[in-house]
C-alpha cells in the first residue's frame, strides 16, 4: 500500500479567535487576540470556567478550564466574552467547506479540528507541504483566523505535529522525524496520556515520549493494562485508523449538564430542565449524524450528594422527545425528593444515524417527530438557537436550551482517532 | 473614513443573474441615492458572508455598504 499523507488542521485558540474576527467584522476596533481576554461563562449564574483565552491572557497565567473568578484574580483587567455556539458552528462549517475542496476525505474531529486525507491529491494540488502552506494562508485571508497544520502518514502523528509551535504554522512529523521532534517531549504531550497516566509513568521513571517508546511493553501492560500497549504504539508513531469522511465524530458519548442558579424542588421544574438539556444533547447528536442507545441522567443534590442512573434502549434514537422521555423516567426513578442543584443528561453508545432501525414499540408519532426535529434544527441553524422555543419554557425562568460549549460537550480531545 | 457598521433601510435591485445593486438608502432620515459602485467584493470572515460595495457620491464622498447574507441586513459600514 502506498504511504498515506494525512493532515491535521487545528484552529488556534478557536473560540477566542472566532469571536475576535467576528467583532472586527462588525466594526469593533479592538482585536480580542491582542489584549488579555477570554471566552467564559457567566459568573452570576454560577456557571463559569474559561473555555479559551488569548495569548496575552495566557501570559498572565490564565488557564483554560479554570474558574472565571480565579482567572479574574490573576488578571483583573481580563475582558470576558460569553460563548456563542451559533458563531462557532458557522466558523467551523466555513472551515470544513474549504477543507473539502482539497480532498473528498475530510473528517471533522471536533468543532475546531479536522483530518484531511491528502493521499493521491498531490497530482491535483501539489506537494503536501506547499498545499498546507497555501491552505493555512487561504483560511487566514478568507475567514480571518489562523490554523496550525500537521502533516504525516497517519492521524496520530499529524495531530501531534499540529500541536507543535503555534500559531499559523505548518509542521511535519514523518516517521523519520519522530526521534528528533517527538521523543524529547514530556509524556503528557502524547495523545491519550492524561494527568493520571502521566503520574504513573513518571513514578516508573518514564519522563519523555522517547522513554515510553523504549520501555518494556510487558511492563507497560502490567502497570497500565491495554492502555499501556496503546501508548507504547503511539510513542513509536504506530496508528492506522482511516479518515472517516463526514461530520460523524467517533465519540463515546456526549453529555450536557448544568448547575442551576436555584435549587430544584419540584418535578415540574426538574422536567423542564431535563427537557432543556435533552434538547441540546439531541441537537448535537443530529448535527454529528449520530444516534445513541444509552441514556444516563445525573443528579447532584444541594448537599453535594451525587447519583446517576442509566438505561440501554431497544433501538438507537436521536429525537429530542425520545431522549427527554427516557431521561424523565430515569430521573423519577433516581430522585429522592431533596433539593437538586446540578443535573445532567448524557447520550452514549453512539452509532451513525444512517441505519436507524424502526421498532413496533416506537412512539406512534416517531416519523413525525423526526421530521419536526429536522425542521427545527434548520431554523435554529439559520436564525439562532433561540429562534424556536418550546412554549412550556415561556415565563418559566429556565433557559430553553441549557448547556454551553464546554469541553465536555465538544471534546477537545476525544479518545478515538 | 470612519467605521460605523450601522444597519440601514435599503432599496436594492436583485438581478436574476445573481448580481446585487444597492440603489437608495436612508441615513439619519435623509434618503441617499447611490451614485456609483467603485468596487464590489464578498467577505467570509468568521464564516459570516457579506457582500461589500465601495461606493462614491458627488465625485468624492467614498463610503462602504455591506449586505449580510444570513441576516439579510444592509449596513453602512464605513463613511
Ligand atoms: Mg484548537
Amino acid at each position: 500500500m502506498q504511504d498515506r499523507i494525512i493532515m491535521h488542521i487545528d484552529v488556534n485558540s478557536a473560540f477566542l479567535s472566532w469571536q475576535a474576527v467576528y467583532n472586527l467584522q462588525r466594526g469593533h476596533s479592538l482585536d480580542l487576540r491582542e489584549i488579555p481576554s477570554a471566552v467564559g461563562g457567566n459568573q452570576a449564574t454560577r456557571h463559569g470556567i474559561i473555555l479559551a483565552r488569548s495569548i496575552p491572557a495566557k501570559n498572565h497565567g490564565v488557564k483554560t478550564g479554570e474558574p472565571v473568578w480565579e482567572a479574574k484574580t490573576k488578571c483583573p483587567g481580563l475582558v470576558l466574552v460569553p460563548p456563542d455556539r451559533h458563531l462557532y458552528m458557522k466558523c467551523s462549517s466555513a472551515l470544513m467547506d474549504i477543507l473539502r475542496e482539497y480532498s473528498p476525505r475530510v473528517q471533522q474531529y471536533s468543532i475546531d479540528e479536522a483530518f484531511l486525507d491528502y493521499t493521491g491529491m498531490e497530482k491535483r494540488f501539489g506537494p503536501p507541504l506547499v498545499l498546507a502552506g497555501r491552505l493555512k494562508d487561504r483560511v487566514r485571508e478568507e475567514l480571518g483566523f489562523t490554523v496550525n497544520i500537521g502533516i504525516s502518514c497517519n492521524k496520530l502523528l499529524a495531530k501531534m505535529a499540529s500541536d507543535f509551535k503555534k500559531p499559523d504554522r505548518v509542521h511535519t512529523l514523518f516517521p523519520g522525524e519522530i526521534k528528533d521532534k517527538m521523543w524529547p517531549l514530556p509524556v503528557e504531550n502524547l495523545f491519550m496520556v492524561g494527568k493520571r497516566t502521566a503520574k504513573k509513568l513518571r513514578s516508573m521513571g518514564i519522563l519523555t515520549i522517547g522513554d515510553i517508546a523504549s520501555a518494556d511493553p510487558d511492563l507497560l501492560k502490567y502497570k497500565l493494562k491495554s492502555h499501556g500497549l496503546l501508548i507504547y504504539d503511539y510513542a513509536r508513531g504506530i496508528e492506522n485508523s482511516a479518515v472517516f469522511p463526514g461530520y460523524y465524530m467517533p465519540m463515546k458519548g456526549m453529555g450536557n449538564s448544568s448547575t442551576i442558579p436555584f435549587d430544584v424542588e419540584n418535578t415540574r421544574t426538574a422536567r423542564l430542565i431535563l427537557l432543556s438539556l435533552s434538547e441540546t444533547v439531541a441537537m448535537r447528536l443530529r448535527y454529528s449524524r449520530s444516534c445513541c442507545s444509552v441514556i444516563a441522567v445525573s443528579i447532584k443534590y444541594s448537599d453535594f450528594r451525587h447519583c446517576s442512573h442509566q438505561q440501554k434502549l431497544l433501538t438507537p434514537v436521536n429525537c429530542t422527545m425520545d431522549i427527554y422521555r427516557t431521561a424523565a423516567r430515569l430521573f423519577d426513578e433516581a430522585w429522592d425528593g431533596s433539593p437538586v442543584r446540578h443535573m445532567g443528561v448524557r447520550a452514549s453508545g453512539l452509532d451513525r444515524d444512517n441505519h436507524i432501525q424502526c421498532s413496533v414499540f416506537d412512539h406512534p408519532r416517531y416519523a413525525g417527530n423526526l421530521q419536526l426535529d429536522k425542521a427545527i434544527d434548520r431554523i435554529r441553524n439559520a436564525y439562532g438557537i433561540k429562534s424556536v422555543v418550546r412554549a412550556c419554557f415561556i415565563n418559566s425562568g429556565i433557559c430553553a436550551s441549557l448547556g454551553g460549549m464546554g469541553s465536555e460537550n465538544w471534546p477537545v480531545m476525544s479518545s478515538t482517532l | 473614513m470612519k467605521v460605523l457598521n450601522k444597519p440601514v433601510d435599503m432599496i436594492a435591485v436583485f438581478y436574476s443573474s445573481g448580481r446585487v445593486e444597492p440603489v437608495r438608502f436612508r441615513y439619519d432620515d435623509t434618503p441617499v441615492k447611490v451614485d456609483r459602485v467603485l468596487k464590489r467584493y464578498s467577505e467570509k470572515l468568521a464564516g459570516n458572508r457579506r457582500l461589500c460595495f465601495v461606493c462614491i457620491n458627488d465625485g468624492s464622498k467614498v463610503y462602504e455598504l455591506k449586505y449580510e447574507v444570513d441576516t439579510q441586513v444592509w449596513y453602512l459600514f464605513k463613511m
